[in-house]
């Protein structure tokens, strides 16, 4: 064999390349954390030589049963809302991926909205939609005479917020697999007489359970780390979340940061139990569904049913994207948010632009609007390489060290961005040359912070393509790089862009590592919006927030188009 | 509909307003101002709100607009924490520091040059906590109201404590929040007695983690009443929305800021002119008159709208006090407002 030279001493540069790697960008922050939640000092500052180690944070943080209130609030929100998001998730791949719903590829398309919504902007547009007292829903049930209000400063308003918003996430992993799935088992199912409901339950969906288990860890994770949500809706209740405590920490003074990043261990021991938990789920189980063999996912014919799922899926997306988006319209056109009654809400002159002039007449609109297309781009691009260099060695070789290449691209998943962007600031802010202050250091952060993102959305795509369709190019005589090259690029190309649009739009919407990075000429719209909302300014949040949606579907809608012609136009290849 | 903004607009209207009046004004040598000039720009940290910051900067530009300020700005512990790290990697950009929590930046008066402005004389001496650093921005605590809800508006802190507001009808920020609301509840507690927090706490207080989700449910009329700081809802007030705001004749808790130049200041003439300029007669009328601040000068050169001087007196809490009382105070106000920290 030609390539068996090179892949032996290959095989552990390249590992070790990646190591490296992953230890600057995750471990080396990682550590200063780590220091930071077990000393009272600050290690830029203090240096390493004043380290006085002592688990005081840390016990003090395990002690406090403000954290233990916390730590419920969290798994109890993060864990309704996860099941939520299951249920409205994979109903909808079903239902687009699976059936012969009407307007399937609209559906599909605005699915994924909610995952161009910052938290903040979400929390905002349902507090404006749902607060007990002047909410625009129980303004609307008082007009119609209901007696019935809607309170969504509540534990159940975070639980359906973060199930309607969370739920493109299952839907991203689960209908790539609907896709990929070899429907010859479902016809086996129903050739021995299961019904078709059966077959769903009893096949399909334990066939995708890969897939479904990655998309509930990764939408629960991210659920846990997510600030604006819970500051907005759960503040006015007092219902404290781990996210919420740690930013308390940090914006109070004197701020607790030594304190703030023990709570954060806190968080990624959560975290790492759940990483565990799946991972033992999955082992020793096989679930290549994509073959050698040449098929077609196959289309339920739903009958007259089918108006039913099209309106289930009107009806969800009714709920959210029409009523947030409308919100913050109203928000961002209307002067100012009194609205005495329904008639009220229809008095033109209450309405104008002059929130949106303020916003442009800012001269960090436009800075910060330019400087986060930069970053976005760059970190989809190196985040993207990096994801899939990651994703193969892990899921496709069997080269020793691959098991703490995945540990390590997993980790960041858990450490909340508020406590990141620190751990970032005190790792690099030392570094030779002139990183710090450039729009690289903010995308470098993001590269990092998004890698388990990227790669766990990868992974799926590679989890499903057959090992024999490699095996066949070797035997043909092709070397590994080109095998990567000619086989496995083209069939993950999906999953490759899909992830690469995923990381386009978190780095869009990162707050927590770009308020430690950022200067006066890298400013970039989260930075903005944060601004803007901590100024009072719901009117101009709203129509920051609307600005940078248009841009976000412009660029996604771009991209989209762009992909489906390359899909397009390798699809015919297999 | 206009293009400017009401602020923007406002802010244009003080200063021309203040220009001729204050052309004798003294906002630094001749030889300094050249220097500046030549400098050409500075960097401006900051903890107030970006864009009102950014008012202040446009002003500045009026009167000296050879002079670019690059400004970051951040919440009050994170600008902190920043300030200090980059300050040790030897990376401190900061020209100018502009903070709310004077403790914190005289634990940091080490990063900081000699300065005093050439008005020095004319500001309170107990709004200074270190000879280097300066009020140039100076907050009040008011009591607004929602017009449209509220018929009977309160006219005195004491007011708070009446029964027919109970109810979820007052809203405020959470005690521990930081330096601002600090300062307004030990206001409460030395000047307004012992028992002031038991008597508000029992009317159903609405709690915010900051002023300006507060400010924004008193205007969406979640809340009906709320102590605000008066440059959080003066704007809005400005701009039509239904709401007012009152000083009280018990007296107005105020803030005053801790700004320095940094002793690693590339432009440490620009900054002496920024400060200058915002500690003079002139940049302070700006920010009362567009931004709804108050002042720390001993004679205020303007005064916001329903400030009657011969009732209305400041409040500035005593420095010691402020550090030593702070935990053992909010831990009770805590437990006083069942607020779980």
């Amino acid at each position: 064999m030609e390539v068996a030279p090179p892949r032996r001493w290959g095989a552990p540069l390249w590992v070790g390349f990646l190591l490296i790697l992953l230890s600057f960008l995750v471990v080396y922050p990682l550590l200063m954390l780590t220091f930071g939640a077990l000393s009272d000092s600050n290690p830029v500052v203090d240096g390493f030589g004043k380290f006085r180690p002592s688990l005081h944070h840390f016990l003090e943080v395990m002690g406090n049963e403000n954290v233990h209130l916390a730590l419920f609030n969290a798994l109890a929100a993060c864990g309704g809302g996860t099941a939520l998001a299951v249920m409205i998730g994979l109903s909808f791949s079903w239902i687009v991926v699976r059936t012969n719903t009407p307007f399937k590829r609209f559906i599909a398309g605005a699915s994924m909205i909610p995952l161009f919504v910052p938290p903040l902007v979400a929390g905002v547009a349902w507090s404006i939609l749902a607060s007990p007292k002047t909410g625009l829903i129980n303004t609307v049930f008082k007009w119609i005479g209901l007696d019935f209000r809607v309170d969504f400063y509540s534990m159940a308003g975070l639980i359906i917020v973060f199930g309607i918003y969370y739920a493109p996430y299952i839907y991203m992993f689960t209908s790539s697999a609907l896709q990929n799935m070899d429907p010859s088992l479902e016809e086996a199912s129903e050739v021995s007489g299961a019904s078709a409901f059966t077959t769903l339950f009893t096949v399909t969906f334990p066939l995708i359970m890969p897939a479904i288990l990655a998309g509930c860890l990764l939408s629960f994770v991210v659920m846990l780390g997510i600030y604006g949500v819970p500051a907005v809706l759960g503040a006015p209740a007092n219902i404290n979340v781990l996210t919420t405590y740690i930013f308390k920490l940090t914006a109070w003074s004197p701020p607790l940061y030594n304190t703030a990043a023990a709570v954060a261990i806190l968080l990624m021991f959560v975290t790492a139990i759940l990483v565990w938990a799946q991972q033992r789920i999955l082992t020793g189980k096989s679930f290549a569904t994509v073959a050698g063999k040449a098929f077609r996912p196959r289309s339920l014919n739903l009958g007259p049913w089918r108006w039913f799922t099209f309106g289930l899926a009107v009806v969800y997306l009714f709920i959210v994207v029409v009523l947030p988006t409308l919100a913050l319209v109203i928000a961002a056109f209307r002067k100012f948010l009194f609205i005495k009654d329904l008639n009220a809400l229809f008095d033109m002159r209450a309405y104008g632009w002059s929130h949106f002039n303020q916003v442009f007449d800012n001269p960090l609109t436009m800075l910060s609007i330019w400087n986060t297309m930069k970053v976005g781009v760059i970190t989809a691009l190196i985040g993207g390489a990096l994801a899939f260099a990651i994703g193969y060695t892990v899921n496709r070789t069997h080269v020793p060290g691959r098991k703490a290449i995945d540990l390590l691209s997993t980790i960041p998943v858990a450490i909340p961005g508020l406590v990141v962007g620190v751990a970032y600031l005190w790792a690099w802010i030392g570094l030779p040359g002139g990183l710090y202050g450039t729009i690289w250091i903010l995308a470098l952060a993001f590269v990092a912070r998004f890698i388990p993102d990227t790669v766990k959305s990868l992974s799926t795509s590679f989890m499903q393509i057959h090992k024999e369709l490699e095996e066949a190019a070797w035997i043909c005589g092709r070397g590994l790089l080109s095998t990567v090259a000619t086989i496995v690029l083209p069939l993950a190309r999906p999953g490759v862009v899909a992830s690469m649009t995923l990381l386009f739009v978190l780095a869009i919407r990162e707050l927590g590592s770009s308020l430690f990075l950022y200067t006066s000429d890298t400013t970039v719209m989260a930075v903005l919006l944060l601004d803007y909302y901590e100024g009072g300014n719901v009117g101009k949040t709203a129509a920051f927030s609307l600005v940078q949606t248009a841009i976000l579907a412009v660029l996604l809608g771009l991209t989209n188009w762009l992909s489906r012609g390359a899909a397009q136009g390798s699809a015919r290849v297999g | 509909m206009k293009r400017r903004s009401v602020l923007a607009g406002l802010a244009g209207a003080a200063a021309s307003w203040a220009l001729p009046a204050a052309a004798e004004e003294d906002f630094g040598s001749k030889d300094v101002i050249a220097a500046a000039e030549k400098e050409g720009s500075l960097t401006y940290y900051t903890a107030n709100f970006a864009e009102v910051e950014q008012e202040v900067i446009k002003a500045f530009n009026k009167r000296f607009p050879k002079i670019k300020v690059a400004m970051v700005r951040a919440p009050g512990g994170q600008l902190i924490q920043r300030i200090k790290t980059e300050a040790a990697a030897g990376k401190l950009a900061a020209d100018v520091v502009n903070h709310s929590d004077r403790g914190l930046m005289l634990e940091l008066a080490d990063l900081f040059q000699d300065y005093s402005p050439p008005n020095a004389k004319d500001y309170r001496p107990d709004a200074l906590v270190s000879p280097k650093l300066w009020p140039g921005v100076t907050l009040g605590w008011a009591i607004a109201y929602n017009t449209e809800l509220v018929k009977n508006p309160p006219k005195t802190w004491m007011d708070l404590t009446k029964e027919e507001y109970k109810g979820k009808k007052i809203g405020q920020v959470v005690g521990p929040s930081g330096g601002t609301t600090w300062t307004r509840i030990m206001f409460e507690r030395q000047v307004l007695g012992e028992d002031y927090w038991k008597k508000n706490a029992a009317l159903e207080i609405a709690l915010y983690p900051s002023g300006a989700p507060t400010s924004d449910a008193l205007v969406r009329g979640e809340i009906s009443i709320a102590p605000l700081l008066y440059n959080i809802i003066y704007t809005k007030i400005v701009e039509g929305a239904p709401a007012e705001a009152i000083f009280a004749p018990e007296g107005v808790p105020i803030i005053p800021y801790a700004d320095g130049i940094t002793k690693t200041s590339k432009s440490p003439n620009a900054a002496r002119l920024f400060m200058n300029w915002r500690l003079s007669k002139e940049g302070q009328t700006f920010a009362i008159k567009s931004l709804g601040n108050i002042t720390s000068l001993k004679e205020p050169p303007a005064f916001p709208k329903g400030w009657d001087p011969k009732v209305i007196k400041v409040w500035v809490p005593k420095f010691d006090e402020f550090e030593k009382l702070r935990a053992s105070w909010l831990e009770e106000w805590n437990k006083t407002y069942g607020y779980r920290q």
